[in-house]
């Protein structure tokens, strides 16, 4: 290890920058930043797994029907494992903001992009995108592996395909929107986990155990509205309810996350 | 050029840092000095725009950290070496940032070899010892060539041969005309590094001038006298009102006088002297000196 001398500057005449270069830039490392650990693989193999093997257990139990019964979708019986398998994907989100929180990597993160509505945005845009992106991908060949294993109990009729993908990318980007949102307002793991799993699962589904109000408080929950896209069969619930309440946690949750970057110190 | 004006941070009832207000110039290595909890971190943290600033501002080349386009040309910093996600490899590390400013990929190799971490550099940070932590945060502060530089205890965790390239490098930066800022508690480092000090004490700038200046300007020089007849010594110079300790059987120490003036007193009673040196100020001594009073975390010497 000895000591090298460094190099006078070499760019005392670039050009100016624009913020949409600085955007892109940032993208581009927080890109970077998602893939370079181990934790985003292990996630995306967990939704991978998860998803892939309920395709091939709602193939088989396909399979198994009374053949008189007309075939069904592939794309139906998948939407289902959405359910379960989302959470991996949700969890990804939340970790990959609060993680750096844990470790201190916001520390550098900001010195490197000092201006944080552009580190805010281009962390959740990479987010939720990379989220929605894998999870629509995972469905897809749950769909294509249900199909294989149905032995032609389901079809794979492509009319219905656009809105499957649709619903699919609603519910994981409505989900990793919210799971990153609370990770910015948190910064910490184990309570962002904790926080989305109950807002996501546990509360809209006890709380309708327990009479009309608390029924009307679940029904503005945003797990209440993934479960309403995914099944369709939520009481209460309509298709525009379920979307409305999705963007309003979503973008709340976004704007708390923003504000709380914006205006504290950066490792309190 | 960093230029400090106002600077207050408050933590609820607790003033960490107290209207501060100092120039960091561009050609010397400024050393920054305080005990623990003076407010050193809390102050650079704010240089870089990652604290608020109750009041005041920090401008780094004239404007705030957080404005620039590419922050990484302008000013690098090493902060705290364990702000690293422990599971990505060094490289990425420096990719990461290389890309967030747009600065060429061979550039994170050139760090990279700058720093000693040729052969680790693909292993994950977890791996690191503190010192390779330090060279990583160290090469990612250098990354964009920037005109200012801020390490905060760049030392910590080093060996000596990255002690002697830490203390070569911050010359070296300095001498190319970058402004350079490096807190430490290493008095002894500071001391052959710092052109220029700086030390604050409970968020109060306490001194802001250069090594020698505050080796000098203390005053508080101290005389060593050796001499068989130490009684006779020590109560004429008590009695003249000179502060006179014995340091043993045979020795005085006298605290705010020369040589030159014991010597000549030794002379006029007729005492022999067998040593007479003035005892140059370490900057140690002049750091507790000044620091007096602004420690805010005391440890109790434990009596026998």
């Amino acid at each position: 290890m000895t000591a090298t001398t460094i190099t006078p500057s070499r760019d005392a005449l670039r050009p100016n920058v624009s913020l949409g270069q600085i955007f892109a830039r940032t993208c581009t490392a927080e890109w970077s930043r998602l893939w370079s650990v181990k934790a985003t693989w292990w996630f995306l193999a967990a939704a991978a797994f998860v998803m892939l093997a309920l395709g091939t257990i709602a193939g088989f139990e396909s399979a198994a029907r009374p053949a008189d019964l007309p075939s069904q979708p592939a794309w139906t019986e998948v939407r289902f494992i959405a359910l379960p398998a989302q959470f991996a994907l949700f969890s990804l989100a939340a970790i990959s903001v609060t993680a750096d929180y844990a470790t201190g990597g916001i520390v550098p993160a900001l010195q490197w992009t000092p201006r944080r509505t552009v580190l805010f945005f281009a962390r959740f845009l990479v987010t939720v995108a990379t989220a929605t992106g894998a999870g629509v991908l995972v469905a897809v060949l749950a769909a294509l592996t249900a199909f294989t294993t149905a032995n032609s109990a389901l079809t794979l009729q492509l009319n219905e395909f656009p809105g499957f993908v649709g619903t699919v990318a609603a519910v994981f980007a409505a989900g990793a929107a919210i799971a990153a949102g609370i990770g910015f307002v948190l910064r910490n793991t184990a309570g962002a986990l904790v926080t989305l799993f109950l807002l996501m699962l546990v509360l809209p589904l006890v709380l309708r155990q327990f009479g009309t109000f608390t029924s009307a408080i679940a029904e503005i929950l945003p797990g209440s509205g993934t479960i309403f896209l995914i099944t369709r069969q939520v009481p209460g619930m309509t298709m525009t309810s379920s979307v409305m309440v999705l963007l309003a946690w979503g973008i709340g949750l976004a704007l708390l996350g923003w504000l709380r970057l914006q205006r504290t110190d950066a490792h309190r | 050029m960093i230029e400090v004006r106002g600077l207050t941070k408050r933590y609820g009832s607790i003033l960490a840092v107290d209207d501060l207000n100092f120039d960091v110039e561009p050609g010397k290595v400024t050393g920054f000095l305080g005990p623990n909890g003076a407010g050193k971190s809390t102050t650079m943290r704010m240089m870089l725009g990652l604290d608020r600033p109750t009041s005041g501002q920090a401008l780094i080349n004239g404007k705030p950290f957080a404005t620039f386009a590419e922050p990484l040309r302008e000013a690098g910093a090493l902060l705290d070496p364990s702000f690293m996600h422990p599971g990505r490899t060094g490289r990425n590390h420096l990719r990461i940032a290389a890309k967030t400013n747009g600065i060429a990929m061979r550039r994170v190799h050139e760090v990279i070899e700058q720093a000693g971490l040729t052969g680790a550099s693909g292993r994950p940070i977890k791996g690191y010892s503190l010192g390779m932590r330090q060279r990583l945060g160290i090469a990612a502060a250098l990354l964009g060539e920037p005109k200012v530089l801020l390490f905060d205890e760049p030392i910590n965790g080093l060996d000596l041969d990255g002690v002697l390239w830490i203390r070569d490098l911050l010359r070296q930066l300095a001498d190319e005309g970058r402004t350079v800022l490096v807190s430490s508690h290493l008095m002894s480092e500071v001391q052959q590094t710092a052109d220029r000090l700086l030390v604050i004490g409970r968020g109060h700038l306490i001194a802001d001038a250069t090594t020698q200046d505050i080796l000098n300007g203390l005053g508080n020089r101290q005389v060593r006298v050796r001499t068989p007849a130490p009684d006779l010594l020590f109560t004429r110079l008590s009695e003249q009102g000179l502060a006179v300790e014995r340091v043993d059987p045979q020795e005085l120490k006298v605290a705010n006088s020369t040589a030159e003036d014991i010597g000549n007193l030794a002379h006029t009673l007729n005492v022999p002297v067998h040593h007479l040196s003035e005892v140059s100020q370490s900057l140690e001594d002049a750091y507790l000196e000044l620091t007096n009073g602004s420690v805010e975390h005391h440890s109790r010497k434990e009596t026998p």
